[in-house]
């Protein structure tokens, strides 16, 4: 491929992965996080052009999920910095909230829920539900096999209603007692 | 994305609960100006495949952070001459009270483009100060490091390095320096050393560092 040929590849390309890589980690970091991943997932993609898939989202996930982990891996060195070294302000968080507390009546059953999975299977229903993707892309994104993931994402699937039966049981519980008692 | 896929429609009322729990749900479409800035801004940053571009293209454009590539003679330029004294901690510069944070004082190599060596370990090895840090801060004509390890020259908790804006630049560029980004960084008579000697702390620099300094 000349300059030409690469650079309408990717802007035939990349405006497509724009919205969805945004999307992607506004609901995995904070936003400051977020846009310099954004920049440097694209930038891979620029880079690595001969390398991107047919169908590149996945793909595009698969380095800003990798971005992702080095700037928390960053952080949390830095914040092992920081505590020996007094001059330095205070570390921002890694990870805040991406609703910024402004969903008082978010789905807490499901949030615990969520929670109480390892982090992995919680991770194979997000790119299920929020990314909206099938097995095979959720493959790519985490470097496993179709397979594995339509197996695993049977179990985590399973799991979630297992603790969201047993949240909303207990939750339910507390309900009924606060009725009778007013 | 989801294409007919049994186990992506099997289960719509887990699936919607999920969706409406998506924390993205009400995050408003980027700008299209700034989405057509990013992907220009994208396209034109140097690569080690398109070579040096002294016109200087934006590398990050959240940092703003001009990367014009640099070669750079070894060892040569500015020579501060901080690393001299012979003691292996007290005698390091501007060391402040004894909760101060022990700080190094490098300098940019001068901007004269000359010959590069090959890196190699025993040139390594010869190098008066090196160490793994990690950037604190980046500015025009600073760069700030914490150091994570020490492999020569005297201790310090960190390593700033400081240089006119224009010669700064050149050296952001070289050694590709992020912040909160992790890199080996060695120098000889005040001056960071690049060529291949400095840089992020992967792979085939960490090995050549391994083998300099005994792993």
């Amino acid at each position: 491929m000349d300059g030409a040929e690469r650079r309408a590849r990717f802007e035939a390309m990349a405006p497509g992965l724009v919205e969805p890589l945004r999307r992607y980690l506004a609901r995995r970091t904070d936003p400051a996080t977020a846009d310099d991943v954004l920049s440097e997932t694209l930038l891979v993609c620029w880079r690595r052009l001969d390398e991107v898939p047919e169908e590149p989202l996945p793909w595009a996930y698969a380095v800003a999920r990798h971005a992702v982990a080095n700037a928390e891996r960053s952080a949390r060195r830095q914040r092992r910095v920081a505590a020996k070294v007094a001059t330095l302000d205070p570390p921002a968080r890694t990870t805040t909230d991406p609703t910024g507390g402004q969903d008082p009546a978010g789905d807490v059953p499901l949030d615990e829920a969520l929670a109480a999975l390892r982090p992995d299977e919680a991770e194979l229903l997000r790119l299920w539900a929020w990314e909206q993707l099938g097995p095979s892309e959720i493959a790519t994104v985490l470097d496993l096999t179709p397979n594995a993931v339509s197996i695993r994402l049977h179990r985590a699937r399973q799991k979630l209603r297992e603790e969201l039966r047993k949240i909303e049981a207990a939750a339910g519980h507390e309900g009924s007692r606060g009725r009778s008692r007013s | 994305m989801s294409g007919p896929d049994e186990s992506f429609d099997d289960h719509p009322r887990l699936r919607d609960r999920l969706r409406a729990a998506d924390p993205a749900a009400s995050l408003a479409p980027a700008d299209p100006d700034r989405v057509a800035r990013l992907l220009e801004a994208t396209m034109s940053s140097t690569d080690d495949t398109t070579g040096p571009d002294a016109g200087g293209t934006t590398r990050r454009s959240s940092s703003g952070w001009i990367a014009a590539a640099a070669t750079v003679l070894v060892g040569g330029g500015i020579a501060f001459a901080v690393m001299t004294a012979g003691g292996d901690d007290a005698d390091t510069p501007t060391a402040g009270g004894t909760d101060a944070p022990v700080v190094t004082t490098l300098a940019a190599p001068a901007a004269q483009t000359a010959r590069c060596m090959v890196p190699n370990a025993e040139a390594l090895a010869g190098q008066e100060v090196a160490f793994l840090g990690t950037v604190e801060e980046l500015g025009d004509d600073t760069v700030l490091l914490s150091v994570d390890e020490q492999y020569a020259g005297a201790e310090a908790d960190q390593v700033r390095v400081e240089s006119p804006a224009e010669q700064m630049e050149l050296l952001v560029g070289a050694v590709d320096f992020r912040d909160g980004e992790q890199y080996l960084v060695s120098a000889t008579g005040g001056a960071v050393t690049v060529c291949g000697f400095s840089g992020p702390a992967t792979g085939e620099l960490q090995s050549l560092y391994a083998e300099a300094f005994g792993g």
